[in-house]
């Protein structure tokens, strides 16, 4: 069992649809695959249609008082399956302060379901906190998408000097690419041109910015289901191969 | 149909999808593995529905292999492929092909069944448009095998052994609506031909995971509906039975049940017969190749009955038995060339992979030798099965097993009880394997090893063959220890017939294809010292694992359960004595160097 984790201090660079799109990808291979929505918003939950909800919300699930698989939940498609977000979720950080092992217990939460799925996909909520904490312990890659902007890469540098300095943090890849690149901007190419040369963490597939992403809050499907043939749909797919082949 | 689906639709907000036609073929192996694991693996070839109207074809979807959950019909993978390969490793790659391969190993997928299927899906939503359970409508028809009245009779595959039939699968309790439910119409009333091709229309509600409460719902809807009745299997299963299968009906374990209060040659004659019936079952396999199991398990039914006709002395008259037990070793010798090619064909991929990588192709002329080497052994083999001496063989058996006592001759221990003969036999079993492994030093010659093993797989066959006669459970730890001792041997022995084997296929390869075989020497040659590497560890464990089985508690045991009577000297500490003078024929039912590496298969 891989765990993906989708990351980054900074919200609204495409967090979500990489998670659902690449859980997708990964399900229509044929890898059992598993979406914990972990952030309260619950996009991801969203756009499988099932509902943001789970019994005994987050405190629940944290001191395992219900077990994590009794949370998930099938989505219309094969192989890929959902532990919902629930409004809970945004005091898990204080659930996560009062457990014991508070930095492992999300990576001790699904290590039992090891048996049962190839990927886990954790979608994360933007900052750093003891949830994202307990993200980078549990994951063996954290995928993050980087806006061209300067101030979206500031954000990934701040990301990487945590990671750096943080202590007993589990040795896991740093993914990153490009992600709503718009190529008849100037500054998108040039920044994208100087980060793709300087780190060689940065991977070389870049996800458009196009409508077709925008459209899957009103198809509510993963991208790559309704517009597989789609220019953005091929980048995901693209992105996946390179993600499997660095694992 | 129209009108329970139209009745559905009225009551509850379903989505229907557009109904299909497909054409589905259920694959498994011939000891049914995947439905061991709860699945049904099918090849699904979809139709194109003429359009009403006419005009042209719409586009299907390609054929793919569909492996399922058997009790919620969840998908578990799916593999677009336009034939089914015989074996799991030749699947296009991905994690699918890989968990299949891990199942099914070297058994070949073999097509038991193909029905044509009109499906039709209604999806019981939420108001956020979730699909939260399926309702699956089936019409179907088997169309392979021919089952018109009067038709093929020749269901591939194990035969409907109409045993326990106990996976119908309700009863673990439990959220029951974790697991699909069947309903047919109950207008089918008079029961129906079980020779027909059509099979009733099916109705299964599959249950979404997390969503236990609206498949609930969707069957509290059926149920309502007077024209249905919960049926007895779903589509798959029905037409599984439609041409005389019955999943799980085959294992290669010998289930035989004996009587204690019988004769020993009831027992002797029990037993060979349930041995017969597995070379029976497992002859045509064997003679089409179609995985080299067939084979392997032939020829453990042939080892077990040789053991068998070895402790039948004194039960079966000495001419027949002398005949049979030359007969049988007879047909362990025509089937060992192909079996040690199988297992060197089967251990092949491990030998390339434990080469360095730049010398692995290398080896590849000795896998194309071996292919062909393979090829000619097993003609060879079905030429014998052909013989008129393997046919004069079966029938005079036959004959004998059917009416056991109508032969001449003499055999005084015949009408012995039939516990005191088996005892008997496994404690002269038991205390030969003890005074030979006693002997065995770390400078003892691998042939006297190799009869050690032998001794072994003696009382472990007597143990097997007359389990039914003794407490399962004081048997089975000694079962357990002993086996403990046959791997270290197993391993020991395998190690040395392969390299002796690499030496002859060596040499063989040097007349075949001259001084161009220098490299795939080298490389054998490599893997010869990694052998010699395999048999010096085992030999180094042996001493403590026979040490395990020679222990007090096991003595004692073995005494207790298998030893003769003896009111003048019935210490449980005593160590078994030297056997008596009769009972030094250890190698008379000797087998082949090469039942060593049967061990690695036969579980």
């Amino acid at each position: 069992m891989k765990v993906l984790a989708t990351y980054n201090i900074k919200g609204g660079v495409g967090k979500t649809a990489t998670a659902v799109n690449l859980a997708y990808l990964a399900a229509a291979s044929g890898a059992r695959t598993l979406v914990w929505d972990l952030d309260p918003q619950g996009a991801a939950s969203f756009y499988f249609r099932v509902k943001p909800k789970v019994k005994g919300g987050s405190e629940a699930l944290i001191t395992g008082r219900r077990a994590l698989d009794r949370a998930i939940k099938g989505t219309d498609y094969d192989n890929l399956d959902l532990i919902p977000a629930d409004f809970s979720y945004r005091n898990m950080d204080l659930e996560l302060g009062e457990a014991k092992k508070r930095t492992r217990r999300i990576d001790l939460l699904i290590r039992p379901l090891a048996k049962s799925y190839d990927y886990v996909f954790l979608d994360c909520p933007p900052s750093i906190s003891l949830v994202s904490e307990n993200v980078f312990r549990a994951a063996n890659a954290l995928l993050v998408p980087l806006i061209p902007t300067t101030l979206s890469l500031r954000t990934f540098d701040q990301l990487d000097a945590f990671l750096d300095e943080h202590p007993g943090r589990k040795k896991q890849k740093i993914l990153a690419f490009f992600s709503m690149v718009d190529n008849r901007k100037t500054l998108h190419r040039e920044l994208v041109e100087k980060v793709t040369a300087d780190r060689k963490d940065v991977l070389a597939t870049q996800i458009p910015a196009t409508s077709d992403i925008e459209r899957m809050g009103v198809h509510r499907q993963p991208l790559p289901a309704f517009a597989p043939k789609s220019r953005s749909g091929k980048a995901y797919a693209e992105l996946w191969a390179e993600v499997v082949s660095r694992l | 149909m129209a009108t329970l689906v139209s009745g559905l639709e009225r009551r509850a907000p379903f989505d229907r999808e557009p109904d299909r036609v497909v054409e589905r073929t259920i694959y498994d192996t011939f000891d049914w593995r995947l439905h061991a694991e709860g699945t049904v693996l099918e090849h699904e070839r979809e139709v194109p529905i003429p359009p009403a109207r006419g005009g042209r074809l719409p586009q299907v979807a390609r054929p793919a292999l569909v492996w399922r959950a058997a009790d919620t019909g969840e998908v578990l993978g799916r593999i677009v492929v336009d034939h089914v390969p015989r074996f799991a490793s030749a699947l296009p790659d991905g994690p699918i092909a890989e968990r299949l391969a891990d199942i099914l190993e070297m058994r070949a997928l073999l097509p038991f069944v193909t029905v044509r299927d009109h499906q039709s899906v209604l999806r019981l939503l939420d108001d956020e448009g979730k699909t939260q359970a399926r309702v699956l409508i089936d019409q179907a028809t088997v169309l392979e095998p021919d089952l018109e009245p009067g038709g093929a009779d020749g269901a591939p595959g194990p035969d409907a052994s109409d045993g326990d039939g106990g996976d119908t699968g309700d009863g673990d309790g439990g959220d029951e609506s974790d697991t699909a439910s069947a309903y047919e119409p109950a207008h089918a009333a008079e029961p129906t031909d079980p020779r027909s091709p059509r099979i009733d229309p099916m109705v299964e509600v599959l249950p979404v995971r997390g969503y236990p409460r609206a498949a609930d719902e969707v069957a509290d809807l059926l149920a309502a509906q007077v024209v249905l009745r919960p049926a007895d299997r779903d589509v798959v299963a029905e037409a599984l039975h439609r041409v005389g299968l019955h999943p799980g009906g085959y294992s290669s374990k010998l289930k035989v049940r004996l009587d204690p209060a019988s004769t020993a040659l009831d027992v002797v004659v029990a037993v060979l017969e349930a041995l017969l019936a597995a070379m029976v079952v497992n002859e045509p396999g064997t003679r089409a190749d179609t995985d080299s199991e067939f084979l392997h398990d032939f020829r453990v039914a042939v080892r077990r009955s040789r053991s068998v006709l070895g402790f039948a002395k004194g039960v079966v008259p000495a001419d027949l038995l002398d005949h049979l037990r030359a007969e049988f070793k007879w047909l362990g010798d025509i089937t060992t060339p192909t079996r040690d090619l199988d297992v060197y064909l089967l251990t092949y991929d491990d030998f390339e992979g434990s080469l360095p990588d730049p010398i692995q192709p290398d080896l590849h002329p000795l896998k194309s030798f071996l292919v062909e080497q393979q090829a000619l052994a097993h003609a060879e083999l079905v030429a014998n099965l052909d013989s008129i001496r393997y046919a004069e063989l079966l029938q005079r058996y036959r004959s004998w097993l059917a009416d056991p006592t109508a032969v001449p001759g003499n055999a005084p221990e015949a009408q012995v009880p039939a516990t005191e003969f088996a005892a008997s036999r496994v404690w002269k079993a038991y205390r030969s394997l003890v005074k030979d492994g006693r002997r065995i030093t770390d400078d003892t010659p691998p042939p006297q090893v190799h009869e050690l093993r032998k001794d072994g797989k003696k009382l472990r066959y007597a143990l097997e063959c007359f389990a039914g006669l003794f407490p399962a459970e004081d048997v089975a730890p000694l079962v357990k220890e002993l086996k403990g001792v046959q791997d270290v041997l197993g391993d020991f022995q395998d190690a040395e017939v392969q390299k002796d084997s690499l030496r002859h296929f060596g040499e063989a390869l040097v007349v075949e294809r001259g001084p161009a075989a220098a490299t795939t020497l080298l490389a054998m040659g490599y893997l010869i010292e990694q052998l010699d590497e395999r048999e010096q560890r085992a030999r180094a464990q042996f001493a403590h694992r026979f040490e395990r089985f020679d222990a007090h508690h096991n003595r004692v045991r073995f005494r207790r359960l298998f030893a003769p009577a003896r009111p003048d000297h019935d210490s449980p500490h005593d160590p078994p004595g030297e056997p008596s003078p009769g009972s030094g024929d250890s190698a008379e039912h000797a087998e082949g160097p090469t039942g060593a590496h049967d061990s690695r298969t036969s579980g």
